[in-house]
């Protein structure tokens, strides 16, 4: 546990001294709302806000590529993948270290993303902001787990920032279905179906856990 | 192994050929209802295959030897090739009864998703170097994808659209006389997936040996 925690605040403090991933993801989020905005053409009616909760999932599975093939990418540096393999511990915690660190970085980066869109769409997120965080952490975490883990795996073979959407993206079917149903839900004034939650849930639960224990055949070398 | 299945494979070629051509025309759908003698054990292949895979790569993680690799490996190859004869012959079946190419009910995107993962997997092999990482990062991808697939049908079950796909043959949607070569196809359809499964097997411990023997790297 305490591991996780060490690798938890090195990532952040890391982060935060070249602030190179949160830079990146900010500005690829933003760009990708302009394009969305370009490419739907008479801006913010009532067919492109309905469509907004989708598009707003897609950019932020889009800046979550972008940022998290850099997690591991960053440990290849003077070998400090094959440290952090030798380390005596769970390797699982280190995974779950890693993720938590991405959840904070990916989540200021949805954080300022959602605002945009809420300017670009013309939508009024205020009223939903806590139960609309909700989501975004549970569809998130999922997210960061899978992409995380992935990640690890991608960055030890050719064509690292190829490999990362290719193996993540048909995993995440489940979890992105979910999060876009409950995110049109709320933001249509509707009650979020309880399947998209339980969904939700029951997806983090199986990544989290399936993560965790296969961790340890990534870093085998 | 492999002549004895290849013999097997071809008889049953012949009779479900034969039975296949002799079955009944179906009252409502005419002659192109004879496509779901491909399309059906095709499916059924292809998820036989990703079986063989999951097997492998499970065995592979427990036991750490080589040779449940080459099944996992053996097992995805023959199943991507099911899986998209699978996703050609539903369409062509689905314009003319359906009068569409595509829906998203839930066996058409978990069968859409079983290909996207197939290929995922074996563009990761591909793309990795040494062959023991491979065999553990490909092994990984794969129960990974096994856990995707159930995970996905739960969620479109939950939401998904009208399930336009037919239902299972014990529902009785089948017309007179078409059991059996229902039955002898996708019985065809598996035993193809083992004939091909063991044929790969083969060509992968061969070439394996001659790496050896020339004392290069095997390469998967």
């Amino acid at each position: 546990m305490r591991v996780a925690a060490a690798i938890f605040w090195k990532d952040l403090l890391i982060e935060w001294r070249s602030r190179d991933r949160i830079v990146a993801m900010l500005l690829f989020s933003l760009l990708t709302v302009m394009v969305f905005h370009f490419s739907l053409p008479g801006g913010a009616t009532a067919q492109t806000q309905a469509m907004a909760p989708g598009l707003l999932w897609i950019a932020y599975v889009f800046s979550a590529l972008f940022g998290l093939g850099r997690s591991f990418s960053l440990e290849l540096e003077n070998d400090a993948l094959s440290g952090l393999a030798l380390a005596p511990t769970d390797r699982g915690w280190i995974l779950l270290g890693k993720v938590a660190a991405n959840l904070v970085i990916l989540g200021v980066a949805q954080a300022v993303t959602a605002l945009v869109f809420a300017l670009v769409f013309d939508l009024s997120l205020l009223p939903v902001a806590p139960a609309l965080a909700g989501i975004v952490v549970l569809g998130s975490l999922g997210l960061c787990t899978v992409g995380t883990f992935f990640s690890a795996i991608a960055v030890q073979t050719r064509f690292r920032e190829v490999m990362l959407p290719l193996l993540l993206l048909p995993v995440l079917w489940p979890l992105l279905s979910a999060a876009v149903r409950a995110t049109t839900a709320l933001l249509a004034g509707e009650p979020v179906p309880s399947e998209a939650i339980q969904l939700l849930i029951v997806s983090d639960a199986t990544y989290l856990i399936v993560s965790f224990l296969s961790f340890d055949f990534i870093l085998d070398d | 192994m492999l002549r004895w299945s290849g013999a097997v494979l071809a008889l049953m070629l012949v009779a479900s050929g034969w039975l296949v051509i002799q079955s009944p025309l179906d009252a409502m759908q005419g002659v192109i209802q004879k496509i779901l003698y491909v399309h059906v054990p095709c499916a059924f292949a292809s998820y036989a295959g990703f079986f063989v895979t999951a097997l492998g790569s499970g065995l592979y993680l427990w036991k750490r030897e080589d040779r449940y690799d080459r099944l996992a490996l053996a097992g995805a190859e023959v199943g991507v090739v099911f899986c998209t004869l699978t996703l050609l012959s539903g369409p062509i079946w689905a314009k003319g009864t359906w009068g569409q190419w595509w829906v998203w009910d839930p066996r058409l995107t978990v069968t859409l998703l079983l290909w996207f993962l197939y290929l995922a997997y074996l563009l990761l092999r591909s793309f990795t170097e040494g062959s023991e990482r491979t065999a553990r990062f490909a092994a990984v991808y794969g129960l990974m994808g096994a856990t995707a697939i159930p995970l996905n049908y739960y969620a479109i079950e939950l939401f998904g659209g009208a399930a336009m796909h037919p239902d299972n043959l014990e529902r009785g949607s089948l017309g007179q006389g078409m059991g059996l070569p229902f039955l002898m196809s996708v019985l065809t359809g598996l035993v193809a997936v083992w004939y091909l499964v063991v044929a790969r097997l083969d060509l992968e411990n061969l070439r394996v040996q001659s790496a050896a023997r020339l004392g290069g790297y095997p390469r998967t």
